[in-house]
């Protein structure tokens, strides 16, 4: 072990610059697992980390204000209840500190008990005069700290005391209403004995949580407006925020992890091939066949562990500061110490990948005849070409045994010549020189083609992404404008030129009646809803009576609803609505939990009250005239937008995680290329060597090298497109969101985009592995081959 | 041109003008001065031979000449331009326009047939039409019409040193360098090419040919020994 570790040791040294540029691969590498691990244990685990530092409760109970003795008395009688608390939440309330201000403050007076927050900065509540908790999005956003000052409404000025964290809810300003925590004894002080109208409760266990539920609602007699919502339904509602997109970018981290293990195994895999002539010397010596595995196992090791812990940090370093501000946006926490853990194993299975990558073809090495090892042919058994005139045998005939000798590696790569490369220029040349290998050269364009297939998918990701926010008919909505006019002005909108339909939009936010915990939203038109929404059929039929139904993909999938059953609504007055399924669609809106219903029924059952009125309008409309009769009517028209994700500088924090990660791809392909050129110029060094001795300059080498990485680039970039059109796509769609059909594919945007990169990194590759080759004399050249 | 027998007049006119040429190898206590002030003149028309012991500084002599290397001291001019001290792109340009190499071990490209291989230098510097025509004259008049279809893999040592000669001559320069150019091949391949070699130089072409081959001195206008670095006619 110990001569084995001082072999590699020895050999590592003799060659720094190729080291380190195997080295530079395994980091970028790294790089691109770091990227990984982070955004995948970031985003995994957020809102449990979240939900258990706050100690969230079980159900979470709004309701109009009662008195809490009274209410405490109903509540305990629940069974499984381990705890519960009382808060009085009271909403748009005036806000201002740090120089701004908003009237959407939602203030959360302490009633008693436990908390359901996490304080991250600063302490908890004193039942003092003046003190305030506000939630971290305010503070972040507003620029406040502890010991600043936070006036909110008649109370005046309160000392700010800590900073929480409670992932009922995304962050403000995602969320519309910023939170801050009052204690009960000064308000109440000032305002008199205070109502609750929020209960907090915790069960002794959570797998009989269906039985309290149903017991919580036998017991709401004469509770009003009662809306229960389990952790498991805050989850999907945190989630809503950005569900597809943070489910997107889960997959995306799988994809790359498998990219960097193609990396790594290629890039180990052709290092072993260029030392096939020392491995044949260690055989020939009497080094076992054992030895030799273990000596490049353990300098691809040695390389692998400094390089490897690099990168990491590297992609953690480039990729933790965003994810954790996405993380901030949604209310939730960072991993803390198993971020480090999950690196350190992600860093252990590089290091593995690296050394049994390097070890497998060197211990196939080992074991062919030494002769033929010293003479570097390629790992796979050369097949050798069609010989006419007895060629071979020809050739061997007049030549000195040295020469002969010196020919083997060249008979055996110009046999495996592709016909279709044998015409054209020193592009043609260079692209024939690259394809003397074909096991690399495969092995190359699996990397390149993983890498462009990477990239289109993250551009397409982020493409997706604005039209997510941007693009309503996205969500299968066919209207373009919404305005905040009563349902009796439709016919009045619709009577403006350019106006096709205009209806009013009823929504209303309810729960499953048999899993209560599970939320979902109810949209009605009057009439056929397919003018104004059409998300198309997965199933079934569309709605035609007034107790029927279209039910979102994602409830379906959620409630196990097929068409023909019943959904059965629980809504926050405490009625019922029941439907029958007739239709399942893919819808996006609300992360597919949604039911499409008749609006008699809503409105019979006083929900969907203050609509807003949906404008399609007319193809090839003026949409300002349109809007400058509206705003005559009174209104002021809304485009319509896409999905809740319309947050500016939440997209803005998404896409600087997807830039990061690509900027990190770019750097894999380019290193991928310029070590496959590596290897050509280095076996090559002669036929280089003799271009130049006949007065062949920069231009022309440059041109062989562009050659030899067009060869590897343009199969790599079909595959790639074909591979991010028929299985990443679709494949990564379908991990995001079952529930619906995300047009995820490239378009001719981001093909050019990636076309383009590609171009450049060949660019940069070529012209850096031809300035290279000027630099070294023409003679050294020469005598290289 | 290419007749066996054909001894062409030795112009007046010098393709190559060595003088004082120094090189050293090596730094310090272990520099080794392997040229130490060679002076050489090849005419139009002449074939010269270097001869003498290995490690003598034969090819070192021939790269200088073929601006492959540059000198410590002294001054080269080839086809009348100064080869010493110019930038690596002035001496690009004179290996392109007036500089053949004929090397030891061929170095055929073995991805291109014969044919490829000798159009190689004029396709590298953009040559058209007319390169085409002279390498396929070229191959005429050397009788490798067969070699030139098929590649150098399945080619004789005789037939591959045949189509590099024809290489070193498609752009018609005005000095062929040839390195050992039969050390490889047997003695009736090394023949062969020799008669080609002894056909080279012409009224604007010489030719400088190292070996150790007895057989390649006898064919040579002048035969020069070196010896520790210096020549000695």
């Amino acid at each position: 072990m110990r001569a084995a570790l001082i072999l590699a040791v020895a050999r590592l040294r003799a060659a720094p610059g190729r080291a380190a540029l195997a080295g530079l691969g395994i980091l970028a590498a790294g790089a691109m697992t770091g990227t990984a691990i982070t955004i995948a244990v970031s985003l995994s685990g957020g809102f449990d980390r979240a939900a258990d530092r706050a100690d969230l409760p079980d159900v979470t109970a709004r309701f109009r204000e009662r008195g809490p003795a009274e209410l405490d008395q109903r509540i305990r009688a629940l069974p499984n209840l381990a705890s519960r608390s009382y808060r009085l939440e009271v909403t748009d309330v005036p806000l201002s500190g740090g120089g701004r201000s908003t009237r959407s403050g939602a203030v959360e007076v302490l009633l008693g008990g436990r908390r359901g927050y996490a304080v991250v900065d600063g302490r908890d509540l004193r039942p003092r005069e003046g003190e305030v908790l506000v939630e971290r999005g305010l503070a972040d956003t507003w620029g406040l700290g502890v010991g600043d000052l936070l006036r909110i409404g008649v109370l005046g000025p309160q000392r700010i005391v800590g900073i929480t964290v409670e992932p009922s809810n995304v962050a403000f300003p995602l969320a519309r209403a910023a939170h801050v925590y009052l204690p009960r004894e000064p308000v109440q002080r000032r305002f008199g004995r205070l109502p609750a109208n929020v209960a907090l409760l915790w069960t002794n266990d959570r797998r009989h949580l269906d039985e309290t539920l149903v017991q919580a609602r036998a017991l709401s007699y004469g509770v009003r407006d009662l809306r229960l919502i389990t952790r498991e339904g805050v989850q999907v509602l945190v989630g809503q925020a950005a569900g597809i997109v943070i489910a997107l970018l889960g997959a995306f981290a799988l994809v790359t992890l498998a990219a960097a293990g193609l990396m790594l195994g290629s890039a180990a895999s052709a290092e072993v091939q260029r030392r096939l002539p020392t491995i044949g010397v260690q055989r020939a010596v009497g080094l076992s066949r054992r030895r030799v595995a273990a000596v490049h196992a353990l300098e691809a090791a040695l390389l692998a562990l400094p390089a490897a812990a690099i990168g990491l940090g590297a992609g953690a370093t480039l990729t933790g500061p965003r994810t954790e501000q996405l993380l901030r946006t949604l209310n939730e926490l960072p991993p803390g110490a198993s971020l480090p853990a999950w690196l350190v194993a992600g860093g252990a299975g590089l290091v593995a990948i690296v050394a049994l990558a390097s070890a497998w073809p060197a211990w196939r090495a080992a074991g062919r005849a030494p002769a033929r090892v010293l003479r570097g042919g390629d790992l796979a058994p050369a097949r050798e070409g069609k010989r006419r005139f007895g060629g071979r045998a020809r050739a061997a005939r007049d030549l000195s045994p040295r020469t002969a000798e010196r020919r083997g590696d060249g008979l055996a790569h110009a046999a495996r010549v592709p016909r279709a490369a044998r015409r054209g220029g020193l592009l043609a040349l260079g692209a024939r020189l690259a394809a003397a290998h074909r096991a690399r050269l495969a092995a190359t364009v699996a990397v390149l083609a993983a890498s462009a297939a990477t990239a289109l998918l993250l551009l397409s990701l982020a493409s997706l992404l604005e039209r997510l926010a941007q693009d309503p008919a996205l969500l299968g909505r066919r209207y373009q404008l919404t305005v905040a006019l009563p349902p009796e002005a439709a016919p009045a909108v619709r009577a403006i030129p350019g106006v096709a339909a205009a209806a009013p939009r009823r929504i209303a936010e309810g729960s499953d009646a048999f899993a209560l915990g599970q939320p979902l939203r109810l949209i009605a038109y009057p009439g056929d809803h397919t003018v104004f929404e059409a998300p198309p059929l997965a199933s079934g039929r569309r709605r035609a009576g007034p107790r029927e139904a279209e039910v979102g993909l994602g409830l379906a999938e959620v409630l196990g609803l097929r068409v023909g059953g019943t959904l059965a609504v629980a809504l926050a007055s405490g009625g019922e609505l029941r439907y029958r399924v007739v239709g399942v669609v893919r819808a996006l809106d609300n992360d597919g939990r949604v039911a499409y219903v008749g609006e008699r029924g809503l409105v019979a059952a006083g929900l969907g009250g203050s609509p807003n009125l949906a404008v399609r309008l007319t193809p090839g409309a003026d949409r300002a005239a349109v809007g400058r009769a509206l705003r005559r009517l009174g209104a002021r028209p809304r485009p319509a937008g896409g999905a809740s994700t319309s947050n500016a500088r939440f997209l803005g924090v998404l896409a600087d995680v997807l830039r990061a990660v690509a900027a990190v791809t770019a750097v894999m392909c380019l290193y991928a290329l310029a070590q496959a050129l590596a290897l050509v110029a280095r076996e090559r060094r002669a036929t280089v060597a003799v271009l130049r001795s006949f007065g062949s300059g920069a231009g022309a080498v440059l041109r062989v090298y562009a050659g030899a990485a067009l060869i590897a680039l343009v199969p790599a970039a079909l595959v790639g497109f074909a591979v991010e059109r028929i299985l990443l796509a679709p494949g990564v769609a379908r991990l995001a969101a079952s529930y619906a059909d995300l047009p995820l594919s490239a378009g001719v945007r981001e093909a050019a985009v990636v076309g383009g990169a590609l171009t450049l990194v060949g660019a940069l590759a070529a012209g850096w592995m031809a300035a290279q080759t000027i630099r070294e004399p023409i003679v050294a050249g020469l005598r290289g081959e | 041109m290419w007749a066996k027998d054909a001894r062409p007049t030795v112009w007046a006119v010098s393709v190559v003008v060595a003088r004082g040429l120094v090189k050293r190898f090596g730094d310090g206590r272990s520099a080794r001065r392997v040229l130490d002030g060679v002076d050489l003149d090849v005419a139009a028309g002449e074939l010269v031979a270097v001869v003498g012991p290995s490690g003598s500084g034969k090819s070192t002599l021939l790269h200088l000449i073929g601006a492959l290397d540059r000198a410590d001291g002294g001054s080269i001019e080839v086809a009348g331009r100064r080869v010493d001290g110019r930038p690596e792109r002035e001496l690009t340009r004179l290996r392109r326009e007036h500089i053949g190499f004929v090397f030891q071990f061929f170095h055929l490209v073995p991805e291109l047939t014969g044919e490829e291989n000798v159009l190689l230098p004029a396709r590298a510097n953009g040559g058209g039409a007319a390169a085409s025509r002279r390498a396929r004259r070229l191959i005429e008049e050397l009788g490798l019409g067969e070699a030139a279809r098929r590649r150098p893999p399945e080619l004789s040592g005789g037939e591959q040193q045949r189509l590099a000669l024809a290489r070193a001559l498609v752009n018609e320069p005005a000095i062929v360098l040839a390195d050992e150019p039969t050390g490889n091949l047997d003695a009736r391949a090394g023949h062969s090419v020799l008669d080609l070699l002894r056909a080279v130089p012409d009224e604007r072409r010489g030719a400088l040919l190292v070996t150790h081959d007895p057989a390649a001195t006898a064919i040579a206008d002048r035969v020069v020994r070196m010896v520790d670095g210096r020549l000695e006619s």
